[in-house]
């Protein structure tokens, strides 16, 4: 508990308001996620309430609220890939892995994120698993492409 | 609004030349032209946000529509607020608001009808009336359908199908009503300070919440009631008092429960309270009231267990008995003990003619002066003490640079004052809180103490020495040699408190120009409350060496100023005119001898019986249940519940409630304010100056005889100036009473106050009587301090 107190002291002596989407991004960066308890800290530390420093880390999509799966899931619901279906995809992976983006599977094996855009609409609809590109998803192929990662 | 130079701009509004000062908004001044310009997220007194859009106007030479709210005017200014194009924009933004807002009552065809028959007694299949809102009536929203003449909305209909959230004791939250408009946000983190809400979530999804979903209590919600009072919609709304209807009357009156003293409106329909706060009517002045004031009147007012007929006690059973025979049987037995067999202890939460009319019938008919308030302070001389220092206006608190409260938890016992120290922290004011355990207040300060519990006296005695040497300041040569003696390493020990601390105390304070102490009451529960008022003064004597220093006393109860200004107090009559001196004032004015004597106070009444001679008492309100009071001959209790004490009483009469009162408060400032009724007691209940008339009647007392309760304000005011003088005036030397320091750590006896209970009514404990205060108090369970 302390200890991130203590980290905070170190990289953000001026304590300044201002200060707190770096020292979200730092704990997201040390703990892949955004624990409730460090918002509590974070709030003492700054004199903001916890409320508010909730309403600022849910505004911006980088933040999460749970750890992180063994394997994160990147949908992209940008243009092409909106075109191309990429909702069904999202639903049928929702039904497949049994929770809504932004949260993480109770046996930590996936979390989930819808992002905008992955930079490769030519193939859409895309996925990305951890590092690899899915490309031109359909609904059978999903099952095939989940069970490769444990 | 505000002008800081005090120049005038001449605008033009809808064609009307109007002079405002520089700086005010479109909307103020159109506000001041008389011109109604719609809006929904401003709030006089907040920030303006420009979040509704409702306020756009249009202005010649600039672009777009720009907002009422947050444009300043120019000189020259050409505005026009009602031009059909921006009536049709208006109305076209109402639609996109209301697209997120069920608005069946809003544009239904019926609903001009729909108020008259929904009162229906027909046991058939029709619709009389929707009722999905509890504002329905008291809603802006319609108010500005009604305005823009709103007939349909266009857009598909989203409903945010969220869960109400009920799980809080004061108010529910349906946020599926809610627009947006950020009023309870704001007035909740620009003006409460209390951080619960917050917007959570963007976009589509955004929602007015807090952290992880959790409950307000968690979120450390204080139940003030602003952003209930705020919302125009029903999105927040009180549980008492839902789906009552709109109410129809609204009384301004006086809050009672603490020495602040607010002025509140109290909202009735019938004979019932609705609820207080600012609608109808003017919003409440100061801005906003605590939880007391806000959600408690209505719940004591309305209880079920009050009772409404004299009882009398026939082996611990209650008997009504009616008003004639009950003052037959007291006045029976008062004629025997009459004098100082005879005591009466009043209630601080009482109006002045009250308390008046209760100390001059023990003085006057009984011919005793044991008369007194419960609880007490051990210092008797306090409030004449107190009395002979300048008073510190609330709102003047915001103008000091520094602040230094001790020994208080004014959050929870005068959170408006606290309030004011909040805005002050935010002005950039230094704030030195100290008192022995953690609070809220700590939240606001900038250098924070906690010392140990007893140790107030030799923690002042630190600050004292140090003040004496860091400013140089003389004091006179008794108290000089005093603070010679004492040793800094001792006093260290025994309060918890490092010099290194208490000299940094003094450094936030000597840039100071004008410095308040505010002192907390558990300085004067204390046994040393003696030697920490003559040490208060001290500092204050020598802070205004070099400083503008004010001192403001957080005394609990409501009028215990004006009760023991009036009379109830064992050692002073009216006005603090000692008994012991035999001041003729008062006997001539009453045309009796009254005895020169002391009279009890409460603790002498009750802890020396049986065996002071002392047989007979009438109780106002309630007392902590004490095993002797059943040694006491004849006992009568005027209370508006049956409670502990009443097991020892022989008589019990029921008592009007504060919002069924007559009367005046003196309150912390020293002002006097008014209470008036907002509803009509049960019809059994008579109010006390009546009782004691009557009882005087059948005692063939012709000098204590009232009609009116506006009499006794009469005779009052006619020997005794109410409007207290609040100009400097001169205080009188203070002796310094040294407390030992030397006594090692270990060896002190350690004096626990425990925290009082804030949340009582003449002595009743309204976390006792009120469940949902109970839940509260259980579920906050010391987590707040």
């Amino acid at each position: 508990m302390s200890s991130l107190l203590n980290t905070l002291g170190k990289h953000f002596p001026e304590c300044s308001k201002g200060d707190l989407i770096p020292i979200l991004q730092h704990v997201q960066h040390q703990e892949g996620y955004i624990p409730s308890n460090t918002i509590r800290e974070i709030s003492e530390y700054l004199n903001i309430s916890c409320s508010t420093i909730y309403g600022v880390a849910t505004f911006y999509s980088q933040f999460k609220f749970n750890p992180p799966g063994r394997h994160s899931i990147k949908i992209c619901l940008g243009t092409a890939c909106h075109v191309q279906g990429g909702d069904f995809i999202l639903s049928a992976l929702q039904m497949e892995i049994g929770i809504t983006p932004g949260s993480t599977t109770e046996d930590g094996r996936f979390d989930l994120e819808r992002v905008a855009c992955l930079g490769c609409c030519a193939i859409a609809p895309v996925m990305m698993v951890d590092n690899d590109i899915h490309s031109r998803l359909s609904v059978i192929k999903l099952r095939q492409i989940l069970s490769n990662y444990e | 609004m505000k002008s800081d130079k005090g120049i005038y701009i001449s605008v033009e509004i809808d064609g009307k030349q109007i002079q405002v000062p520089e700086g005010s908004t479109v909307l103020d001044a159109a506000t001041s032209a008389g011109i109604y310009i719609p809006t929904l997220c401003y709030l006089k007194g907040l920030k303006s946000y420009g979040g509704c859009r409702l306020c756009i106007v249009e202005i010649k030479n600039m672009i777009g529509y720009p907002t009422a709210c947050t444009t300043p005017v120019t000189n020259e200014m050409e505005i026009s607020t009602k031009s059909p194009e921006l009536q049709s924009i208006r109305r076209e933004i109402l639609e996109l608001i209301l697209s997120e807002h069920p608005y069946s009552c809003l544009i239904c065809n019926d609903k001009k009808e729909c108020q008259d028959f929904m009162y229906t007694t027909r046991k058939v299949t029709v619709t009389t009336g929707c009722n999905f809102c509890t504002s329905n009536g008291g809603c802006e929203l319609q108010d500005l359908v009604e305005y823009l003449d709103l007939k349909d909305i266009r857009f598909p209909i989203t409903y945010r199908n969220v869960q109400a959230i009920k799980n809080n004791p004061f108010y529910d939250l349906d946020y599926n009503l809610c627009i947006l408009c950020g009023r309870c946000v704001r007035i909740c983190n620009e003006e409460r300070y209390s951080g619960v809400l917050a917007f959570v979530q963007r976009g589509n999804s955004t929602l007015v919440g807090t952290a992880f979903g959790e409950s307000q209590i968690e979120a450390g919600c204080e139940y003030c009631g602003a952003c209930v009072d705020v919302c125009p919609t029903g999105s927040l709304s009180e549980k008492m008092g839902s789906w009552v209807g709109v109410p129809t009357d609204s009384t301004t009156s006086t809050c009672i429960l603490c020495s602040v003293g607010c002025r509140m409106n109290i909202n009735t329909k019938g004979n019932r309270i609705v609820n207080i706060g600012p609608r109808p009517g003017k919003r409440t002045e100061p801005d906003q009231l605590c939880i007391r004031g806000k959600f408690i009147p209505a719940d004591i007012t309305h209880h079920p267990e009050r009772i409404i007929k004299p009882l009398i006690n026939k082996n611990g059973a209650w008997l009504e008995i009616t008003w004639d025979q009950a003052i037959d049987i007291i006045t029976k037995h008062f004629k025997e003990f009459s004098g100082n067999d005879f005591g009466i202890i009043g209630s601080a939460h009482d109006t002045i003619e009250n308390s008046y009319a209760l100390q001059k019938f023990c003085r006057v008919v009984m011919g005793s002066n044991n008369i007194d308030l419960s609880p007490t302070y051990n210092d008797r001389s306090l409030f004449k003490k107190v009395h002979g220092f300048q008073p510190v206006g609330i709102d003047e608190i915001i103008g000091f640079d520094a602040i230094f409260i001790i020994g208080s938890n004014a959050s929870v016992s005068h959170p408006i004052i606290e309030n004011r120290v909040r805005k002050a922290y935010h002005h950039d004011a230094k704030i030195i809180t100290a008192h022995s355990h953690l609070n809220r207040t700590y939240q606001f300060s900038n250098e924070r103490i906690i010392y140990h519990p007893g140790s107030e006296n030799i923690f002042l005695l630190q600050i004292l020495k140090d003040l004496k040497t860091a400013q140089n300041i003389k004091f006179p040569k008794d108290i000089s040699d005093a603070l010679k003696l004492i040793d800094k390493k001792h006093a260290s020990t025994a309060t918890g408190i490092k010099q290194a601390q208490i000299r940094k105390i003094i450094e936030s304070l000597a840039p100071a120009k004008k410095i308040l102490i505010i002192a907390g009451d558990t300085l004067f529960k204390s046994s040393s409350s003696n030697d920490n008022f003559n040490l208060l003064s001290n500092i204050h004597f020598a802070l205004n060496k070099f400083a503008d220093c004010g001192m403001m006393f957080l005394v609990d109860d409501g009028n215990r100023f004006g009760a023991t200004y009036t009379g109830m107090h064992p050692e002073y009559l009216p006005g603090f005119l000692e008994v012991r001196n035999g001041e003729k004032k008062w006997s001539e004015a009453w045309g009796i001898d009254i005895s020169p004597v002391s009279g009890l106070s409460t603790d002498e009444m009750i802890s020396n019986l049986p065996g002071n001679n002392f047989k007979s008492l009438f109780l106002k309100g309630d007392l902590p249940d004490h095993e002797k009071l059943n040694e006491l001959e004849f006992f009568v209790q005027q209370n508006m519940f049956i409670t502990e004490t009443s097991k020892y009483a022989d008589i019990l009469l029921p008592a009007y409630c504060f919002t069924e009162s007559n009367g005046h408060i003196i309150n912390i400032e020293r002002n006097l304010k008014q209470i008036n009724p907002a509803v009509h007691a049960p019809e059994f209940i008579k109010p006390t100056w009546q009782i004691l008339s009557n009882i005087s009647r059948k005692l063939k007392n012709k000098s204590f005889q009232y009609r009116k309760t506006n009499e006794i304000y009469e005779e009052i005011t006619a020997k005794l100036d109410l409007s207290i003088d609040k100009t400097s005036r001169k205080t009188s030397k203070f002796v310094l009473s040294m407390p030992d320091i030397k006594i090692p750590l270990k060896k002190r006896k350690i004096e626990m106050i425990p925290e009082p209970d804030y949340f009582l009514y003449q002595g009743n404990s309204m976390s006792k009587l009120i469940p949902d205060m109970k839940q509260l108090i259980d579920k906050k369970g010391g987590k707040h301090g």
